[in-house]
Parts: C-alpha cells; structure tokens; sequence
C-alpha cells in the first residue's frame, strides 16, 4: 500500500517535471517576442540574444497605435471574424450531422469531396476564384471574405468526425421517441458536442484572425482593411522593424488568448452518454 | 401479393426519397456557399491544369504536356520527394506527440488550463518569433546552444541544421512537430472529452491496468479523432510552405532542392512565373495523392465501423 | 447529385470564361469607348486618339485616377509627387491603393488578372514583375505616345533600353537606384588606414578590407559585409560591360566568388550561413558598428540618415560613400542599379490622364519633387545630384558626392522573358556556393546548364 503511494508521488513528480519542461519549451518565442517588441530593431538579431532589455523601449508599443488606423482595423477584423465562426458554427454542425448520422444517396462520394478540396493549396484556384467574385461585383466588399471563409470543409470534416463518436443508439433511440431529425440534432447532438464546437470556435477564430492573404487580395480600400493587412503592411513598411512588428504582433495574439482561455471550461471531462442511454 | 410487394417497395422509395431530401437539407446550407465559391473555382483550377493560362491571355488546351513538363522539371521532383519525406516522419511524430500531450493534459493536475495553453502557444504565435527562436537554438555557427551540447556533452561534431543539405529537412521536421503538437492536441482533447465515463468505470471493475484501459477503450473510442487528425496531418503536411519558408530561406528567401517543398514549387509557378496551368498540374498531383491516402483511411474507418 | 455538382460547375465555368474572354463590361467605365476595349484595335487607335486625349486631360472635367502603389505612409514621395501634379492639374484627382510591399506583385498580378481592373496607374516593383505583366498583356504599349508627345529618353541614361521588350516600351522609371560602398570611418581611423576613394580595383579592394580586419574573438572587426543576396556578389562580374546576367555563361563570376569566400574563410567577412538562418539585416549588421565596408543600394542613404538622426544608430555616425570597385581596366562609376517605373494598364479607364500622369512623374518635374525627398529619380543630372548631397545628414566630404555619379549603370535583372526563371536557377547556386556546398566550378556549371535550358525552352 505505502509503496503504491510512493509509486503515485514519484510518478506525479516526473509528470511536473515534464510539464514544466515542456513550458519551458513552448514559452520561450513568446519570451522572445516581448523582449524583442522593447528593443531598437539594430538590436533584435544580434547574437547572444538579450533577454532582458537593458533599456526597454515601450515607445514601440505607443508607434504601432499611431502608424496605422489600429481601432478601425481591428473592428473590421472582430466583425468578420465574428459573422464568419457563427456561419461556420451553424452551417457546418448542421451538415456534419447528415454526414455522421443519416443514410443517403451520394454521402461517402460528396464526403470525400469535402475533405479532398482541403487538400488543394489555395495559390493554385486564388486567381480563378477572384475573377469569379469580381465577376459578382465582390471585390472589394467584406462579404467576400465572409462567404470565402464561412463554408470551409473543415469544419465539416471535424464536427463529422467527433458525431461519429456519438454512438448511434442514441439517435435510434430518439428516433423511436418520434422526434424529427432537426429535434435530434438540436436537443441531443449540439449539448453533447461542446468541446468539439469549443474546438471549431477556437480554429475557426484563429484563422479568421489571422488570414492576411484574403483580405490583401480582396479589399483594396483604406477603411474596410483587417488588422492582419494593417500588420502586415505594417511591417513591411518598417520592412526590417522588428521590434515595432513583435509589438504588434503580441498585440495581436491577446484576443486569441481570450478565447481559447474562457472556452477551456468545455473541455472538461464528465459527460455521460450513459445517462441518457439509461 | 405482387402488388403488395410493389406497394411495399413504392413506399421504401418514398421514405428514401424522403431521408435524401431531409439529408440534404442538412447539408444545403453549407454546400451551396461550398459549392459556389470553393469547390467550382478548385475544379476550374484542377482542369486548368491540361491548359496553357498567365491569368490573362486566352486559355490554351495543351493536354498532358504541363504533367511532362513539370516531371521533366528537376525542382518539381526534389519538391515531390521532400514533401513526401516531410510527410512520413512529421505525421506519425506529430500523431503521438499530441495525442500524448492530450493524455498527460487531460488529467486532473494542478495548472491543467495553463499547460494547456502554454502548449497551444507555437501554433498561434507568430512565425517570426517562432522561426527566430529556433534558429537562434540551432544556429549553424559553433557558438549555438544545441551545437554546444553536441560537441561537449556527445563529442559529436556541429551541424549546420538549416544551412546544410544534410540536415536542413531534419532541421524542419522538428521545428514542424513543436509547433503543431498543440493544434492537434486540441483536437485530441475534445476528442476525449466524448468518451463517455461509464466505459472506465466497467473497465475498472473488470480490474483493468491503466494500459490496458488506454488500449482497449481509449485508442478504439479515439477513432474518428484520429482519422480526421491523420487526414488533417497529411492534408497540412503535403501543403506545407511557410515553415519551409521561414527556416530554409533565411534572410534572402532562396530555398535550394535540398528543402523545396511543392507548394514553394505551385506559388513559384503561379506568381512568380504566372505558368498557372503548370502549378495546377502539380497542385493535381498533391491532390491525388492525398485522395489516395484519405480514400485508404476513409475503408479502414468504414471497416471498422461495421465490424 | 453528380448532375448537380457537374451543371454548377459549367456554370462557374462559363462565368469565368465570359470574364477571361471579353471582360466584364459592366465594371468599365461607361464613357470608355468599346472599341479601346478589344486588344487588336488598341495599338492603331491609340495615335489619333493621343491628340484629342490631350484636350480632355487639359479640360476642367473631373478625372479621378487610380494609383496602385505599395508602403504609403513610409513612402516619403508619394504625397509630394501628386500635390504637385494635381496643383498643375486641378480638375485631376489621385487616389492611392495600398498592396503592401512583401506580396506586391502576386496581389498586383491577381488584380489586374482578366480585365476588370479599374486601376490606371500602378507601380512596377522589379523587372521580372515587369516582365510577367508584359507578357500577361496588361500593360499598355508607350511607344507611340512617347513618340507623340515628344518624350527624351536619352535622359534615362539608357535604362529605357534595358526595359524595352520586342522594340516596345511599357514602363517609364521614376526611381533609380545605384549600388555604392558604404564606409565605416570610424574604423579606418582607429585602424589608421586610409579611407576607400572613387577609383579602386577589386584587387584593392579585398586588400584595403583585409587590412582593416580583426578576428579576435568577442572583438571582430569585419573588412567587409557581403548581405546574403545574389546580387552582393555574383553581379560584381557584369559591371565590365562584357557579359550580363542572361546570357548562360557564368564563367565570369569566378573571381568574384573565390575573392568573397577566401574572405569568409579568413574571418574577414561574416559568414554566409550564420548570417542567412540568423535573418540579420544588412542595416543591422552596419549598425553595430564593427563592419568597415559594405557594399548596398543607395536607397540605404536615405535610412542611415534617417536612423541616425533619430538617435538609433550610433555606433556607425560618421559613414561615408565611395563608388563601386572597378574591374581592372574599366572606367569608375560602372555599376549596379535598380528602377521603380510605372505603367498603365490596358484595362485602365482614364489611359490618357493616367499617361499624362505617369509622363509628369517620370520626367523633370516629378525628378525634381523626387530629389527634394532624398531619393534618387530615374532622371538625373547634376543639379540633381548636388540636391542629394545637400541634404542635411548626408557625408560632407567630397568623394561621397562625387560617388553619386556614374559613369555606366546596369540594370541588376535585364528584361527578358525568362528573367523569373533565370533567378531561380542563378539564386539556387548562389546559395550553394555560399554555404559551400559546392565547388564554384561545379556551380558555375550548373547554372550554365540550369540558365541554357531555360533559355532554350
């Protein structure tokens, strides 16, 4: 008994041991992406590395708010991210479910076609795509970036794979109950799918954020650019400024902690497929 | 009786049909936007690869030969057998590191939310920073700290990671893995969250070892996680670019054979060259076999599901 | 299902067809003629049509033109060029569309792909850029425009000419930048050597280098930086005149490349592979300090006086400029440039005033606007010149004016229609020569072999 203990204490520690590390690891470029948003630029590559910047320049931070229009960049990109992961939300839970649950004429063939168009790199139909949408006079409008990034595969493919794991009993079993395929998907399949939209949420949100050659592309005029263009372009005016655009870049990376953190809650263990199968 | 049977067959028809329609209304809302603005310019794209375009001038049919050209192109081959390498050892790697990092944040430990996000943070930190931190640590010249460790620790000689033919796909596999483990970790995470509890419980019960547990409950419930982060993991590494970008182009973005990757080869193609019908064909060649891979995945899922 | 997925994608196909083919009309601007439209009828309306052009850029009926253009608010001449346009042009208005400088060319060429295109001005970044859109065909012919309005491209020093594809010109350069030897003269004088002049061959310039080194640890003083780009090295070799760039025998760079890695080797420079993974800059690297020559673009001018003014750099405050070194038995002042041109595009909806804008800016007046910011235009001549060497922060001594002048500049990548590809295979073995991967013979035939069967396709 008492060297079961002693087994579970030493197996505790070297898990700490290994997560500390492994913080370690993954802290460091973030580590050096703040040293590096408080120094001159001259300073950023040179070799040993500073880690502690002997004379921190917070200037940096107070540039970048005044070198591009921040504000009016950043509601651009909260507005599209925002419309953009509750269409992906929506459209692709919704279809997902008739790829995992329901038998249909068609369904492996359309499913593999979903997920196979992943696969093409966006360089090769970028050019044909936004003919097309200036064909439809979209160029130029938010609604192209909407409609270019609400209706991936991606999230179809993912919201199928974790209903696949949702055992199928519990569908027959509704089924029998007499409730439509519209009632089961919204009572029983989008509560048990938490962690997995939480999921779709983080990736959608992340990518939203973070496209840059979309909106370069699409949108041409001043007041309509996205933080991600304004970033970019950002730095390479300052081409070289890396200290400017590691400010920035910190800046940017601060909504995407707040996601990720307030959607951690749903990635706790604990249902119970059981109980409603009981 | 044969009319009873036709009566009979009319009304599995009609339930058919109707399960099709409710099936496709399901589906409608995201495949028209799908179908309109991603799957048609991909196909256009795909077909373009049999004709001669620069985006401008008239499109011209030119059947197979961009295929001839582009297996006749020596930076078409090194790129194909890089990404293929690339692949092989990046996707199993990556695989079991997050799905260890999943197991491991998946417990009850103190810190559990910060670790989890602290492992999150590669993927989602900016390139720049990533990319320079690395090559700060695996920097060619004698002084680095991994070039220390070898030489004073294994007595081996430096390495010229990045900056060497030798290593430089080394250099990139390792970087690739630590920075995406935690994407996938994600994924396997939620994952877990859907095995239900009862399971461990009755396994319990039964007396079962925690590896036991872990092989007869949680690799067969992470199923369908693990083939849509098999797929994805294929599917990313075969369009692999900006790490390559980042570490093997250094300062003057010039990428050798020796870490050419395809689509460093299809955007070279297509905005460098404006040759589209050239990068399509090799975009036609990723596509197939990422097809292949997915249509073997997709079987053994099915088999397994029916067994 | 199958049905369905194939009718949408006739459907997607025939959209895009429409807009290949003719170009979506309704996206024109009305008032445009139809008959400009369609390519054929362009050149042999383009004459007759020139003259009354002038009259409707000279009326007061108000034109807005579309500038395509890269880094506005750290660009210090964009504003400057159109004040003074629009002041001589009043009913003219500018609207400048921002691409961003890392993408430009991938997102200019996506945008002016097929003929909706509403831009009537852009800026051509590079030659191999320039190239690709003159045989997309986007781009408007000059040459009978030019001839009508009488413009004098001797003044371009015959950079025109290295621009000029099939006898027809589509650009005109409004910057010209020239590669120089930037100095450090603080190193010279603590090294009590003397400083880099106007006229030095090759051979003294490695030796004036050496002499300046240091290698011990912790305290390296390098001769000379060479940043990771081709053109540091390879290119040295074309200033003789005798051979470019394209012609598929690189048997001259030789030299150049055996000079470069006897340097590495001996610490006299940094070394390529460090410098390339480690990203550092070239501005960086003159910062700190410990470099003594550096061989780059004047547009790096601009920002040391900029960089220093503003307290950053300050350890590389007292600099100087001297010309390019020589081949032996070449003249001083042969040397490296690069040009920024703009050109209108054939979908452009006001071609005229565009023109008579780009004619503005490219010539003496735009020149003129162009120096008062520090930078160097296309066009020059003295009075230019002594307006950069006045600017405030610039080196006082007379030969880092005097360096400004050249005697033969050439162009870094001629026009040629396979000028994207030709780079690939020259930067690939560059590369490998640097990191010493292989032997400068064996590279030099490679590229040999790699350039002759681009050429030949």
């Amino acid at each position: 008994m008492k060297s079961k203990k002693a087994n579970r204490t030493i197996g505790k520690v070297i898990i700490y041991v290994m997560l500390i590390l492994l913080a370690l690891i993954m802290l460091v470029p973030f580590v050096w992406m703040i040293s590096a948003s408080l120094k001159f630029n001259k300073d950023v590559f040179v070799i040993p590395f500073e880690w502690i910047p002997k004379a921190p320049r917070w200037q940096n931070y107070i540039d970048i708010w005044t070198k591009i229009p921040l504000a009016k960049f950043t509601l651009n990109t909260a507005k599209l991210t925002l419309i953009v992961t509750c269409l992906q939300l929506l459209t692709s839970s919704f279809a997902a479910y008739a790829f995992a649950k329901l038998e249909f004429k068609g369904r492996d063939l359309l499913f593999l076609a979903y997920v196979a168009t992943i696969a093409v790199p966006w360089q090769v139909y970028m050019v044909p795509q936004f003919m097309f949408m200036r064909g439809l006079g979209l160029a130029d409008t938010h609604l192209a970036i909407i409609i270019l990034q609400a209706f991936s595969a991606f999230g179809v493919f993912l919201m199928r794979q974790f209903y696949e794991g949702i055992p199928d009993s519990l569908c027959e079993a509704a089924r029998i109950d007499g409730m439509t395929e519209y009632g089961i998907y919204a009572k029983i399949m989008i509560p048990l799918s938490k962690p997995a939209l939480s999921t779709l949420i983080i990736f959608t949100f992340v990518n939203t954020w973070n496209d840059f050659l979309g909106p370069l592309i699409y949108l041409t005029t001043e007041s309509k650019k996205t933080l991600q263009i304004g970033l970019k372009m950002f730095i390479s005016q300052y081409s070289a400024e890396y200290g400017l655009i590691m400010a920035a870049s910190v800046l940017s990376l601060i909504p995407v902690f707040i996601v990720f953190i307030s959607l951690q809650k749903y990635f706790v263990a604990g249902i119970t497929t059981g109980a409603v199968k009981g | 009786m044969a009319a009873e049977l036709t009566a009979m067959e009319k009304n599995m028809k009609r339930r058919a049909r109707r399960r099709n329609l409710v099936a496709y209304s399901f589906i409608a809302p995201n495949f028209i936007g799908f179908a309109i603005f991603t799957l048609g310019p991909i196909v256009l794209a795909l077909l373009m690869s049999f004709a001669e375009w620069d985006g401008s001038n008239a499109m011209k049919f030119v059947g197979l030969q961009n295929f001839v050209n582009i297996f006749k192109d020596d930076r078409f081959i090194a790129s194909l057998k890089n990404t293929i390498v690339y692949s092989i050892f990046t996707v199993p790697i990556t695989l079991a590191m997050a799905l260890g990092l999943a197991i491991l944040l998946n417990q009850k430990i103190k810190g559990r939310d910060f670790f989890r996000t602290v492992a999150f943070f590669p993927y989602v930190a900016s390139l720049v920073a990533v990319a320079a931190v690395w090559n700060m640590l695996f920097t060619p010249a004698k002084g680095g700290i991994v070039n220390q460790i070898l030489m004073n620790v294994f007595h081996a000689a430096p390495l010229k990671w990045a900056a060497s033919s030798s290593t430089v796909m080394l250099t990139i596999i390792m970087f690739s893995v630590w920075k995406n483990m935690g994407y996938y970790m994600v994924i396997y995470l939620a994952g877990l969250q859907g095995i239900s509890e009862d399971l461990y419980e009755a396994a319990a019960l039964d007396g079962a070892s925690s590896m036991q547990k872990f092989i007869h409950i949680t690799i067969p419930q992470l199923r369908p996680t693990t083939f849509f982060v098999t797929i994805m993991l294929t599917i990313n590494c075969f369009k692999v670019y900006d790490i390559v970008y980042m570490l093997a182009g250094g300062s003057n973005g010039v990428v050798n054979k020796s870490a050419m990757v395809l689509v460093f080869y299809i955007y070279e193609e297509a905005f460098r060259n404006w040759k589209l019908g050239q990068a399509s064909a090799s975009a036609l060649v990723l596509f197939a076999i990422v097809l292949v891979v997915t249509i073997i995945q997709f079987r053994g899922e099915k088999n397994y599901a029916n067994d | 299902m199958k049905k369905r997925i194939l009718s949408s994608i006739l459907a997607m196909a025939m959209v895009v067809a429409s807009i290949t083919a003719c170009g979506s009309a309704a996206e024109q601007a009305p008032a445009e003629a139809p008959a400009a439209e369609a390519p054929a009828a362009e050149a042999p309306a383009a004459e007759p049509a020139a003259e009354p052009a002038a009259d409707t850029a000279a009326s007061d009926e108000p034109v807005n033109l579309k500038w395509a253009l890269w880094d506005v608010s750290s660009t210090v001449y964009y504003q400057p060029l159109i004040d003074a346009y629009t002041a001589a042009h009043p009913n003219v208005s500018i609207e400048m569309v921002d691409l961003g400088s890392t993408d430009y060319s991938t997102v200019l060429g996506t945008q002016l792909s097929g003929s909706g295109s509403d831009f009537d001005v852009v800026t051509i970044k590079d030659v191999p850029g320039y190239v690709s859109l003159v045989n997309k065909g986007v781009l408007e012919p000059l040459n009978d425009r030019i001839a009508a309005d009488g413009v004098d491209l001797s003044l371009y020093n015959g950079v025109t000419d290295q621009v000029t594809i099939d006898g027809n010109l589509y650009e005109l350069p409004f910057r010209s930048d020239i590669w120089v030897l930037f100095y450090n003269k603080d190193i010279f004088d603590k090294a009590g050597v003397d400083y880099p002049t106007n006229d030095m061959t090759w051979e003294e310039y490695d030796k004036l280098a050496r002499s300046v080194t240091d290698t011990t640890p912790g305290a390296e003083i390098y001769g000379s930086h060479y940043h990771t780009w081709r053109s540091t090295i390879q290119l040295d070799g074309i200033l003789d005149g005798k051979h470019t760039i394209v012609d598929g025998d690189y048997e001259f760079t030789k030299p150049y490349y055996e000079m470069v890695l006897n340097q590495q080797k001996d610490g006299v420079c940094m070394d390529y592979a460090t410098l390339k993974t480690q990203g550092l800059h070239y501005s960086a690297a003159f910062a700190q300090g410990n470099v003594a020559t550096m061989n780059m673009g004047s547009w790096f001018i601009a920002t040391l006086i900029q960089k220093i003014k503003d307290g950053e750099y300050t350890d590389c405050t007292n600099w100087g400029i001297v010309k390019y070194p020589h081949a032996e038995g070449v003249e001083p002042g042969s040397t490296l440039s690069t040009i920024t041109a703009l050109a209108v595009p054939t979908s452009a909806p006001n071609k005229d005033a565009a023109w008579d804008f780009v004619k503005f800016v490219s010539g003496a007046e735009g020149a003129e606007v162009m120096a008062s910011t520090g930078n160097i235009p296309a066009m020059t001549n003295d009075k230019i010149v002594d307006l950069i060497a006045s600017m405030d922060g610039f080196p006082t001594d007379d030969a880092s004016k005097e360096a400004l002048v050249t005697s033969h500049t050439y162009l870094e990548m001629p026009a040629n229609d396979k000028s994207s590809e030709i780079e690939t295979v020259l930067n690939e073995q560059h590369d490998l020569i640097m990191n010493e991967e292989t032997s400068v013979d064996d590279a030099i035939a490679a590229m040999n072999e790699g350039v002759q069967a681009v050429l030949a396709q």
